[in-house]
């Protein structure tokens, strides 16, 4: 994630829309790793709203796909800080 | 009453593929058994995990799909927590949203994130 170029965090994003507004999307799947991936930093952590721009919806749905993948073991709860 | 549910099932990575397609056949009739209906077993197979359970870092991981009455899950779930084998499972029950997403994800028409256009635009400056 620390060298990811379309990471929220990276100020690539300049419009505030949401994401998931725009690509239509209704649920949001804990299976899909790749998209969650982008939604949190590298030490794990759940990227806020002001940073990603996701809508309230969205952002409740994606924090419970995130909670799921975790428990799954597909993503980290925790990571060490790279240094 | 019945509803569609989806079952994500992490076995434990140590046993052959025998083992595997056994278990799986397992969980899948203990569905049928108490009344359900498989509609779709996929196998992922081994992955790596993010983290270690049970001292493991790698699991075999089963998602499948089936209808079933909410009685049912209280059956299987008893059946899967005392297994030994199975490490780690979660059932989740589809609402409407999420049947519409499953749908699509069969057509392979995903809603994407537009990303590919913004990598660009960074390229260029």
């Amino acid at each position: 994630m620390i060298n990811n170029p379309s990471h929220p965090k990276k100020g690539h994003l300049k419009n505030r829309d949401c994401k998931f507004t725009k690509a239509g999307f209704e649920y949001i799947d804990y299976k899909e790793t790749d998209i969650l991936e982008r939604f949190i930093n590298d030490q794990g952590k759940i990227l806020p709203r002001r940073v990603t721009g996701t809508s309230a919806k969205h952002q409740r749905q994606l924090s419970t796909a995130v909670k799921r993948a975790r428990f799954l073991a597909l993503i980290p709860y925790v990571t060490e800080n790279m240094r | 009453m019945t509803n569609f549910y989806e079952m994500t099932y992490i076995l434990n990575p140590v046993l052959d593929e025998e083992k595997f397609s056994e278990i799986v056949e397992y969980v899948n009739k203990l569905i049928t058994d108490n009344g359900g209906e498989v509609s779709e077993v996929e196998e992922w197979g081994v992955k790596k995990l993010a983290y270690d359970i049970d001292n493991k870092g790698t699991g075999y991981y089963v998602n499948l799909y089936f209808t079933a009455t909410p009685n049912v899950i209280e059956q299987v779930e008893k059946n899967m927590r005392i297994h030994d084998d199975i490490m780690r499972y979660l059932t989740l029950k589809y609402d409407s949203k999420m049947k519409r997403h499953y749908e699509l994800r069969k057509k392979g028409e995903l809603p994407v994130l537009f990303e590919e256009e913004e990598e660009n635009n960074e390229e260029d400056n």
